[in-house]
């Protein structure tokens, strides 16, 4: 499965360039406005006026999904219409939580006769997958999926069984969350925040930092090599045990789901981990992986953002140019449960 | 008497306007842009089926009037004066 | 490789299991009546359960209680143990209400006072459908929820086949569930197309749908593996076809394009032409869209002579559950050769080219289909194949 393409909405802006941009800089501070630092996504970078009038119902939930999908397509160079039939698989936790409780706002204000039909058909969770098919004219198999524990890893599986099948020739494969003000209550209250703002992804610890982030990652996954290509998923794990040593993992311990010192027994090779970037997400394996793209196409390691390392462990310390052919990138969910996404050049 | 209602018609077209651009998330278009013969659906303003029912939830809020028959709410809502008269209409009653 | 469906479970207002659904269609019972899970001023008539099986009930998540209780009937009926831990077993389901956190007082609290319990955040965490299922039934392969709205049944089923054809799993536990709330129908009620009376699917005078609950589970496993177990195929999924309008975000595709699409996805899938299927369980809400381009998309594809039906009659609108217990009941269908009545059908509507069955009517063949028409223009249909 090749990955021919690439979009994204995040705190640091929108486009894989904004990624890359942000890969080169560093680490920035997240906002510290709210109730806790989060890396938010402005409104300004959900603005698009060439797609006004398709997305004017649009919630924010829907325009990450949208303006990400959008932006894979366009890096594909891929024509939806031309090129056959393009699956989406659009992959979340939490959904967009922020137009359900705008929702239950209008029943506890105006009752139960008299709510917004707007705002119910924005909080079904597959509308934003129904308004990048839209905006697209994209009429291929279209799914919404929600999960906590391996979100980005099972679209990925699916994508790859939609190809395999013929079902499509290309999956427009992606994941999206949201931050809102009773997100952050929660995560304030039920997780450790890093009040400096800075996740560590090298501490291991059992009880790890966190500073929520928000946006929408989308890949235009290609059975066939294409004009644009950033590498190639190989294999998707789920035992613990993969084929070959990869020559970077990338681990994506961000403190959202507690105990992460099972993380320390995936780095027999080098390390990196980029959630300092984008935020602690369930669906950061969805950015991580996007760094691996560009590190592969590149063939360009870039420097962890956070490098705080106790444990000593061999890490990516400075943005350099190197031959990569294999990156493992690892995800280790609550129940420790571990998966394993194999990529290569 | 004719001149308040025609001023109080008037100020329901405006503010059935704002509603509108608000409310249906209508970018681009100021309220006073909108002409009061404009078309809502179709080629007019290119509103659609999940405009009307969030209009007949606006009526609902804005002034307690209920539209029960979507066949009839094809007229009302034909331009802004037709849902301009009507609620001016009802409103009266 | 063939997919062979084991089990069945069903719990919906037709009944607390398979037998007492098909009971409930046999002899044409509709259990509807006023909201009562829950306190709202809407009088719409709705199908509620009315007999969750007490081991089964979860506080705050009844869903995830349908769907327990679906499963656990569905597994007993393949013959295959609580625990699922030796197996390779896969859960993949179907909801709209689970994957949503919407705890009025929870957010009621937070609104006014910044703060709240989280006991129900907790619950969500706790209570993604397919992971609470897997968890409970220790099922240690891939376990997704599909939030596809009202084809997410369907859909779940078509990505456990999916996984079951390439070897990811040995079984499946595919279906969807969905309980009755407020926030939908809510949502419904302002959309307009909830009916105040009985829903009458494809009939001339159809007013809207009326809401559901419930839980349609399938047991999927590999032929291979059923076989060494013991097994003696009798119902298979043989295909699954998913297709989307690319149109509007409530309302169906006028043309019917996108569901055409996925019937004949699924029926190339099933490597079947039309006139191998002997009858279709239609979505078939009641609203006058969805008949109206669905039974266009029917004629079209199958033939005004097709048999077909709509079982929205006896259990309301389900949405996440739908596709779980179309499924269910197709399956049954083909298994014991006849077919319900489509409840609430009186009178022809002319721009409707065919008519639903009016009768329980025996039926013989091998090829039956499911279809399921979603919010946001999803279209999906699966094939059972009785060997």
């Amino acid at each position: 499965m090749f990955i021919s393409g690439i979009g994204i909405v995040f705190t640091r802006g929108r486009g894989i360039d904004s990624l890359e941009k942000a890969l080169n800089q560093g680490w920035s501070s997240p906002s510290l406005t709210g109730p806790i630092p989060a890396y938010r996504v402005s409104q300004e970078t959900l603005t698009d006026t060439s797609l006004s009038k398709k997305i004017r119902r649009a919630d924010r939930f829907s325009r990450m999904a949208v303006l990400s999908a959008v932006d894979a397509c366009r890096d594909s160079c891929i024509n939806v219409n031309e090129r056959g039939k393009i699956g989406i698989v659009l992959s979340t936790a939490f959904g967009p939580h922020s137009t359900t409780f705008s929702f239950i706002d209008d029943i506890l204000d105006y009752g139960d006769a008299n709510v917004s039909p707007t705002k119910f058909s924005n909080s079904v969770h597959n509308a934003a997958a129904s308004y990048v098919s839209s905006v697209l004219g994209s009429r291929g198999p279209t799914i919404t999926l929600a999960q906590f524990s391996f979100p980005f890893q099972n679209a990925l599986v699916l994508a790859g069984l939609w190809l395999n099948e013929g079902r499509c020739e290309h999956v427009l494969c992606g994941c999206v969350d949201e931050l809102n003000a009773v997100m952050e209550y929660a995560c304030k209250m039920k997780l450790k925040t890093a009040t400096d703002g800075k996740i560590m992804p090298f501490m291991f610890s059992p009880a790890p930092l966190s500073v929520p982030g928000e946006g929408g990652a989308f890949f235009m996954l290609s059975k066939e090599k294409c004009q644009n290509n950033y590498g190639e998923v190989t294999g998707i794990s789920f035992s613990g045990k993969t084929n070959g040593k990869p020559d970077i993992t990338i681990i994506d311990s961000d403190g959202m789901t507690g105990d992460e010192t099972l993380y320390r027994e995936t780095t027999n090779s080098t390390v990196a981990g980029y959630s300092p970037l984008f935020g602690s997400m369930l669906i950061g394996s969805a950015f991580n992986f996007a760094a691996a793209s560009l590190i592969l196409k590149n063939q360009l390691v870039y420097k962890c953002p956070v490098t705080d390392n106790p444990s000593g462990i061999k890490l990516c310390s400075t943005t350099s140019e190197t031959g990569i052919n294999q990156i493992n990138c690892v995800r280790i969910c609550g129940t420790g449960k571990i998966s394993t996404i194999i990529m290569q050049k | 008497m004719e001149d308040s209602k025609e001023m109080s018609l008037g100020g329901i077209r405006k503010l059935l306007k704002d509603l509108l651009v608000e409310n249906l998330s209508l970018e681009d278009i100021q309220p006073e842009d909108i002409k009061d013969d404009e078309i809502l659906f179709g080629d007019g303003l290119g509103l659609d089926s999940l405009d009307a029912v969030e209009i007949v939830v606006l009526l609902q809020r804005n002034f307690g009037l209920e539209v029960r028959d979507m066949k009839q709410g094809r007229e009302i809502f034909y331009s802004i004066d037709t849902l301009a008269r009507y609620v001016h209409g009802n409103i009266k009653k | 490789m063939k997919i062979v469906i084991s089990g069945i479970g069903t719990v919906s207002a037709a009944g607390i299991n398979l037998s007492e659904n098909l009971d409930s269609l046999r002899h044409g019972k509709r259990n509807s009546g006023p909201v009562s899970v829950f306190s709202s001023c809407l009088s719409y008539p709705v199908f509620e359960v009315k007999y969750l099986p007490e081991k089964w009930k979860i506080d705050g998540m009844r869903t995830l209680s349908l769907a327990l209780a679906a499963t656990e009937e569905a597994l007993n009926d393949a013959g295959l143990p609580k625990q699922l831990s030796e197996f390779k077993a896969g859960v993949c389901l179907g909801t709209t209400v689970a994957s949503q956190l919407n705890d009025m007082d929870f957010y009621n609290s937070f609104r006014k006072s910044g703060s709240a319990d989280l006991k129900p955040v907790d619950r969500f965490l706790r209570g993604n459908i397919a992971e609470a299922v897997a968890h409970t039934v220790k099922a240690i392969g891939p376990a997704t929820t599909v939030v596809n709205a009202c084809s997410s049944g369907t859909d779940a089923i078509g990505i456990a086949l999916s996984w079951l054809k390439s070897g990811i799993c040995n079984v499946a536990i595919a279906g969807g569930a969905d309980e009755l709330n407020r926030v939908p129908l809510c949502g419904f009620g302002s959309l307009g197309i909830l009916s105040n009376s009985l829903c009458a699917p494809f009939d001339r005078n159809r007013a809207g749908l009326n809401l559901g609950e419930g839980a349609g589970i399938l047991v999927l496993e590999r032929e291979d593996f059923y076989i060494r177990r013991g097994g003696k195929p009798v119902l298979y999924l043989s295909g699954y076809g998913s297709a989307a309008d690319a149109y509007h975000l409530t309302a169906p595709r006028p043309d019917g394009k996108g569901l055409e699409s996925a019937l004949r996805s699924a029926l190339y899938d099933s490597g079947i032409s039309p006139e191998e299927v002997c009858f279709v369980n239609a979505h078939g809400t009641g609203t006058i869209d969805n008949d109206k381009v669905e039974g266009s998309v029917l004629s079209r594809v199958f033939g005004e002579n097709i048999s077909f039906f709509s079982t929205k009659g006896y259990t309301g609108h389900t949405l996440g559950g739908a596709g779980g217990i179309e499924a269910a009941y197709t399956a049954a269908a083909l298994k014991e050769g006849w077919i319900p009545a489509s409840a609430g059908f009186a009178c022809r509507d002319d721009e409707i080219p065919l008519t639903p069955v009016t009768e329980n009517t025996d039926i013989k063949g091998s090829f039956a289909v499911s279809t399921s028409l979603a919010f946001g223009g999803n279209n999906a249909a699966i094939v059972i194949e009785r060997a």
